[in-house]
């Protein structure tokens, strides 16, 4: 166990060295100049120079070529490659929009918008969806399950775009000053609820197809034998047993409870991080674009090195090696 | 007891002929009612594609002042949009967006996915190590934020401008770059595993064994032997790519010069407040109905071509 975390640890660190090097190839590399965003060009090129000067963006990219090889002075390491990776690391760089201040106390700032708007979105859609795909479940092969099938099918085939522009009229027939915006705070539950009500077609579905996987087992014939109530059943036993996909689906949706619901956000008028990172895409915010980037990234992969130990600790039969 | 004898032997004469997989496949597909029915519908919708820009030309001009945003009627059975252009032109204009993203990007992502994922099973080692770095890196940014990254770096981009293999990187070539980047993953894991059991397979052994080199028993003996791994990925994949084209259009990071469901969307948002419905309803009825043919068929595809992914 030990040996396999510590294996585990270090390909976790060579893949964020991967995504580092990654988001200065697409950001800095590929995307390139975007000082006209910032500096009208009509004032010059002294007054843009004086900008990449302000943010360290005329500097050599990768080798500084007065310090030529000698990795062990402080000057080699002063290029913008090796900027963005301290930056990426202590979350200290700053915004294009806001000089002032830095990319964590922007973060810090605006990730509570986004947690009250995730967290009850994904607490209350993981129970919904358990609790309708076990109840399905238990009645497979009746006329109840295949409605089930069918209505989920069909919820997730609509696009999710359009339960949000449905929802938001629906809301703004009912009561406009709730419709949009964080006015009074109750407004957060219209985005959770297209939230909730848009993904329960996918868990519903996916949730269903891992209790119909334990539902045949025979510990589940000899527990209804034995006249084990249908609860007890469905939640003592084969919830259980079912813990290792829905751990894993809980898992991979952790970065999104920080990066908040990207469209819900920006057409609610939640002022999160999804909100965000779509308004520094329009403005070519960089600096903001790779720290979200990177913190998602990281949050992610610290998820799945904690899935795998959960899993040797819900599943006996697996051995970290 | 003779008769018993003689049957036996008729049997034994005349062994029913077996089916190929892919014929298996085909013949339970065919008595898929459901299945065929999507089939139909996803053949529509290419159709539709392929043929709406030709009928359809000069759509963008079309502008009719007297009738913004008329209601649904007679000569305009979908009404018209905010410059008085028709709705249904511009709906079937859509799919040809939508069917170009999803064909492209998969075209992209499967072989790479495939090829990747076949010589990190068969050779192992060091290759292995790099291929799998390669893709947990990629696949560690959550996918939406990947996608917009990727997009993000290919505004106003354009390679090669001016000859004749300009790829215009902010507008639809873009997009399916930027999709087919990030979905080879999942085919590329895919077949590693497969491959990794096949490679210890006697047929395998036996190709080695009779002096064929690696890269032929790849190309020969393992990956036709997968390619039913990428035709479900291929109909799976399809709609992941249109649902995140109606994404990247909705926030204007999609196509720009032509009519897209996304786009529609887009256009149609603060529409409906004032009670014009008919615009976001025709985008989402599209994108509805495609999506809905390709889960299914997807879904129907993967049972008749693995059994063993076949569930209760």
């Amino acid at each position: 166990m030990g040996a396999y975390l510590l294996r585990r640890l270090i390909l976790s660190v060579f893949t964020i060295l991967g995504v580092m090097v990654l988001t200065f190839v697409l950001f800095n590399l590929i995307a390139g100049d975007v000082s006209s965003n910032y500096v009208n060009p009509k004032l010059g090129d002294q007054a843009k120079q004086d900008w990449l000067e302000k943010r360290g963006l005329n500097k050599d990219v990768i080798f500084n070529k007065t310090a030529g090889a000698k990795f062990w002075t402080g000057e080699f390491y002063d290029t913008q490659f090796w900027r963005h990776m301290i930056d990426c690391v202590t979350f200290q760089g700053h915004s294009y929009r806001y000089p002032d201040k830095t990319l964590m106390s922007i973060i810090a700032e605006k990730a509570k918008y986004s947690l009250a708007l995730t967290v009850p979105m994904m607490a209350i859609g993981w129970f919904a969806g358990l609790a309708i795909s076990a109840f399905v479940a238990y009645f497979r092969g009746t006329i109840i399950d295949r409605a089930g099938v069918f209505i989920t099918v069909l919820g997730m085939c609509v696009p999710f775009l359009a339960y949000m522009i449905l929802g938001q009229w629906a809301m703004f027939q009912i009561s406009p000053q709730h419709a949009w915006g964080l006015a009074s705070p109750v407004n957060i539950y219209v985005p959770v609820a297209i939230g909730v009500i848009a993904g329960l077609g996918g868990s519903v579905r996916f949730y269903r197809t891992v209790f119909l996987d334990e539902m045949n087992r025979d510990y589940v014939r000899t527990a209804r034998a034995k006249g084990v109530p249908l609860p007890g059943i469905l939640f003592r036993h084969v919830l259980r047993n079912c813990m290792l996909p829905i751990l894993t689906s809980v898992v991979m949706s952790i970065p999104f409870l920080i990066m908040g619901s990207l469209l819900l956000e920006q057409f609610f008028g939640v002022n999160g991080l999804g909100d965000l990172f779509l308004s520094s895409i329009n403005d070519r915010d960089v600096p903001i674009i790779t720290g979200l980037t990177f913190l998602t990234t990281v949050i992610y992969v610290i998820g799945l090195v904690i899935t795998d130990i959960l899993y040797a600790v819900f599943d006996p039969r697996i051995r970290l090696r | 007891m003779s008769d018993l004898v003689e049957t036996t032997r008729v049997e034994q004469f005349e062994p029913r002929t077996g089916r190929s997989l892919w014929s298996d496949a085909f013949h339970r597909l065919l008595r898929d009612k459901i299945a065929i029915a999507c089939f139909v519908i996803i053949c529509i919708y290419a159709g539709i594609a392929i043929a709406a820009p030709m009928m359809f030309p000069d759509w963008a001009n079309e502008v009719d002042y007297d009738n913004l945003n008329a209601r649904p009627s007679w000569s305009e059975p979908l009404g018209t949009d905010g410059f008085g252009r028709s709705i249904l032109q511009k709906t079937l204009l859509g799919a040809n967006v939508s069917m170009t993203v999803g064909l492209t990007a998969n075209i992209i992502a499967i072989p790479l996915g495939m090829v990747l994922g076949a010589i990190a099973g068969y050779y192992g080692g060091w290759i292995d190590d790099i291929i799998v770095w390669l893709y947990s890196t990629l696949a560690s940014i959550p996918g939406l934020v990947k996608l917009l990254a990727i997009k993000f770096a290919f505004i106003d981009k354009v390679l090669w401008k001016g000859s004749w293999y300009e790829l215009d990187l902010d507008g639809l070539p873009g997009i399916c770059i930027a999709l087919g980047v990030i979905s080879w993953i999942g085919t590329c894991r895919l077949v590693r595993a497969e491959t990794m059991k096949l490679r210890e397979m006697d047929y395998v052994l036996a190709a080695r064994a009779s002096g064929r080199g690696g890269l032929s028993i790849l190309f020969r003996h393992i990956i036709p032997n997968l390619l039913h791994i990428g035709i479900i990925n291929f109909s799976l994949g399809f709609v992941g790519a249109i649902s995140a084209e109606v994404f990247l259009s909705f926030l204007n990071l999609g196509v720009q010069d032509r009519p897209s469901w996304g786009r529609m969307i887009s256009d149609a948002k603060m529409q409906l407040v004032a009670g014009q419905w008919w615009e976001i309803g025709a985008a989402t009825v599209a994108i509805f109905l495609i999506v809905l043919a390709w889960n299914i068929f997807g879904d129907r595809l993967r049972d008749a071509l693995d059994p063993k992914l076949r569930n209760v």
